[in-house]
């Protein structure tokens, strides 16, 4: 890889950001050469996520200093970011759909003529941009009439019209498709080439090889290490990314694992999972992991009667599960913990109690009439043994922390006496004392006879809690490993499509489907 | 990337006080009270005359009782967080006229004949709104003008009357006793159905499976979906009730008029939804009571009493109406936006 002389496009020198409660981004030096691709990657909480937003101007108080082409710079707003330069790119769209792609590209800054849009110099304008992207497309266009991948070049065009030094990438390749991935890395080689400094961030590691000149790691919101790419293989990435052996943290407890409970068959929703089949006993915690968009969450969804199949089986104790509605398999033992806590999730806005009943107000209620104290000493035992802080069923759900939040979800489906219970990132944005209990809770639950199927982005917890685990990969199950087979290394490697162990291939197509 | 838990929750608490205690139950008591002794100085002041007699008080329930029976039923729409059923004033026209129309087969007849147009209008709104996701406003607005061309056609633009559809005399006589009939020469019939009415609808409200879902569904469709809860079901029945106490009103409204016409319920949809949030209910869903909806009834009632008796005119009065309604659902949504809690 080329080493260009040119110096630091941005420096940040002992950068830290805190929470109430964490350190999100501790004591960070961090440095881009103009002309670079620097990838950034990181277990998710590793705290990329949060450096970047500082970049965006999105924190006025952290601590440390930011250079931008040698000068120091203050980024306290997302104006003052853009001012130095700062281009970002996020995961999600930013484009107005129905409005034009001149309207989109030149919004804020469209040229006038007078009191009037000068249409001819936008039109110009705006052409300009596309090509800078190899579009060639009428910009008169509204968005939504364009593909994903337009759009995507599009939101890069639109950025780069504020002529940004350091632009920074967040999962820029998770819609796209194999072809408009390898544009989009010609355009990036392109944007390389006009000294623009570029941050990287994905968790498909044969990307980074690909693209990037150097990565750093990042772990618990400090720098692991900065190196180039030629230098590193993707297992001492993968090394430093994960840091520790986790089965030494998770003490585990016998558990016996009783017969067949849940059977899924040949199961498939067109264009999200296809052909998926597994079997779940008593007792068991199952892991599914993958990357995101490998299908995780629309596959839970179905499991729980949220979606329909298109085609395939579920059985629960031998039996097909009856019913098409949510309402259905939750009667049957089905419960389902979404990862969306505060719009899926909870009723933020009622108090613990409330929330916690909501999944069996039916069951608490004789001909119609519902008993709240008939499930008082429910939600009392659950505050309990969840330890929920404060522990005061009438507190406002959204005045709770995050991961006391977390618990009254979980408290919730516990107190649906679930026999299968499908968890979506349980522990995903909570603070470490809430993840232990919640882990405990998880354990016990699963103790008692319960199935648990657990959907996981976080390896430690499906290293340290499943005693299988399957791979799921761009909408189909790859592998299964025993927990004896589990670890970070070993799901990580799996997720981004390594078949075999230590087989240290470089795939340039590992990315899973939209 | 992990979002740390936040402190500060307490802090937050706290500052709940203030503005949005004004609309809490007691508060509203307080607030009616207070437009009596206002009322009172008033009178005793010399500006307006008459408004401590009997007579005028018993003007002011009789009011309240039609505003109350419409407010206690749409109340259930706007808890659902589907904020108003604005079909309510022509569903109390087109169910007076099917009452009048019906009455020469008889008083019963014409009683079920009147609610089950009425219900079917209920089950319509909440069907399309629930099912589809309409706009609830807008729907039940072009609800609202639809039947009001129906009546208009069916009946050739005419107002009809109770005497001249038959002659079932006892029949009539009956009808024209909805409104007017008082339990010892003074509690009316409409009185004592507002108050059934409020008494069961906190009960339905805080009591029942259904009350406990339409609260999560008003608080949190989304969340509620995912607890299981027939949310579409939940919508419909709210939409239901609502219809079904706007019967009632519109038949009380006919027998008090003697006469149907499609504009007998006009102005009910605003002035019941102006006394649903002055007692507290928030146009977000999930919050107030009914008996706090009985209070901003009592408010409306008896401001609308001191405006008339100072002499205000109609369209004055409505501006003045409106203006309180801006007030109240905008300071409510302030204080909660104040709270950080942008859901008003």
């Amino acid at each position: 890889m080329s080493e260009p002389v040119s110096g630091c496009a941005l420096e940040m020198r002992h950068v830290s950001k805190r929470f109430p409660g964490t350190i999100a981004v501790d004591d960070v030096s961090f440095e881009v050469r103009a002309g670079e691709v620097h990838a950034l990657v990181g277990e998710n909480g590793a705290g990329k996520s949060t450096l970047m937003k500082m970049l965006a101007g999105s924190f006025d108080d952290y601590t440390g200093e930011i250079a931008i082409g040698g000068q120091l710079a203050l980024l306290h707003s997302p104006t003052l970011a853009k001012r130095h330069g700062i281009g970002m790119i996020y995961q999600e769209l930013s484009l107005a759909r129905p409005i034009s792609i001149t309207e989109n590209l030149l919004a804020g800054r469209l040229p006038r003529r007078g009191p009037f849009l000068d249409k001819a110099r936008a039109r110009a304008l705006a052409k300009e941009l596309l090509a800078s992207v190899g579009l060639d497309l009428d910009p008169s266009l509204p968005i939504e009439d364009i593909s994903q991948h337009g759009a995507q070049l599009v939101e890069i065009a639109k950025v780069l019209g504020n002529k940004p030094t350091i632009l920074v990438m967040d999962e820029p390749t998770s819609a796209l498709s194999h072809e408009e991935v390898e544009r989009l890395f010609c355009i990036i080689g392109d944007l390389k080439g006009r000294g623009i400094a570029i941050v990287y961030i994905s968790h498909h590691l044969p990307e980074i090889f690909r693209i990037a000149d150097r990565v750093t790691v990042m772990r618990d919101g400090k720098k692991i290490a900065t190196t180039p790419v030629a230098e590193v293989s993707r297992e001492e990435i993968v090394q430093m990314m994960v840091g520790r052996s986790v089965k030494e943290f998770y003490r585990r407890e016998e558990r016996s694992i009783g017969e067949v409970r849940f059977r899924v068959g040949g199961l498939s929703r067109l264009g999200f999972f296809h052909g998926v089949r597994f079997e779940a006993r008593r007792g068991e915690i199952l892991g599914i992991c993958g990357l995101s968009g490998a299908g995780r969450t629309e596959l839970a969804k179905v499991l729980t009667g949220l979606d329909r199949a298109d085609e395939g089986s579920i059985e629960l104790d031998g039996k097909p599960v009856r019913g098409s509605t949510m309402a259905d398999f939750l009667e049957q033992g089905i419960s389902y913990l979404t990862e969306d806590r505060k719009t899926e999730g909870l009723a933020v806005r009622l108090p613990v109690d409330d929330n916690v009943l909501s999944a069996i107000v039916d069951r608490l209620s004789l001909a119609g009439i519902f008993s709240k104290a008939r499930g008082k000493p429910r939600v009392d035992r659950l505050i309990g043994e969840l330890s929920i802080y404060p522990p005061d069923p009438s507190r406002t759900v959204g005045n709770l922390s995050g991961g006391n939040q977390q618990k009254v979800l979980l408290a919730k489906w516990l107190a649906s006496e679930p026999k299968v219970l499908i968890l979506d990132e349980p522990t995903r944005g909570v603070d470490i004392g809430a993840k232990m209990t919640i882990h405990a809770s998880i354990e016990k639950l699963a103790r008692e006879g319960c199935t648990v199927l657990l959907i996981s982005s976080d390896l430690p917890e499906l290293v340290g809690l499943c005693d299988r685990v399957m791979i799921m990969r761009k909408g189909h199950f790859i592998r299964e490993m025993q927990y004896s087979e589990c670890s970070e290394e070993s799901l990580l490697l799996a997720a981004n499509g390594d078949t075999g162990r230590g087989a240290a291939c470089v795939d340039p197509e590992g990315r899973p489907h939209g | 990337m992990g979002e740390p838990s936040r402190g500060g929750s307490d802090a937050r608490a706290l500052r709940t006080g203030s503005f949005s205690s004004i609309f809490n139950t007691v508060g509203v008591y307080a607030i009616a009270i207070l437009f009596l002794a206002l009322g009172a100085v008033l009178q005793l002041t010399g500006v307006i005359g008459n408004f401590l007699s009997p007579m005028n008080m018993l003007n002011i329930v009789d009011a309240v009782a039609l505003v109350g029976i419409v407010a206690v039923g749409m109340a259930f729409v706007t808890y659902s967080g589907n904020f108003a059923d604005m079909s309510v004033p022509t569903t109390m026209g087109f169910t007076g006229y099917i009452c009048i129309e019906l009455l020469r087969y008889g008083f019963g007849v014409a009683l079920v004949g009147a609610l089950a147009v009425g219900l079917l209008v209920g089950v319509l709104n909440g069907f399309v709104v629930g099912k589809f996701k309409a706009n609830p406003i807008i729907w039940t607005l072009a609800v609202n003008y639809v039947t009001m061309g129906v009546i208009r056609l069916v009946w050739v633009n005419k107002q009809i009357y109770p005497d001249m559809v038959g002659s079932q005399q006892h029949a009539v006589s009956l009808f024209d006793g909805i409104y007017r009939l008082r339990f010892f020469n003074l509690i009316g019939l409409p009185l004592v159905i507002l108050l059934v009415l409020v008494v069961l609808g906190q009960f339905v409200l805080t009591r029942t499976s259904f009350g406990v879902k339409l609260k999560l569904t008003g608080s949190s469709p989304r969340a509620a979906r995912l607890s299981g809860i027939a949310v579409e079901r939940v919508v419909m029945l709210s939409f239901v009730l609502a219809s079904f106490t706007a019967t009632i009103a519109g038949l009380a409204v006919t027998s008090l008029s003697r006469v149907g016409a499609w504009y007998n319920g006009a102005g009910y949809d605003f002035k019941a939804v102006t006394a649903i949030v002055i007692g507290g209910m928030t146009l977000a869903g999930g919050r107030g009571n009914i008996f706090g909806v009985l209070g901003g009834s009592l408010i409306i009632g008896i401001l609308n009493n001191i405006m008339t008796l100072f002499g205000i005119g109609t369209f004055s009065q409505d501006m003045i109406r409106g203006a309180i309604f801006i007030i109240v659902v905008g300071t409510n949504a302030l204080s909660l936006r104040r709270l950080g809690r942008d859901d008003a």
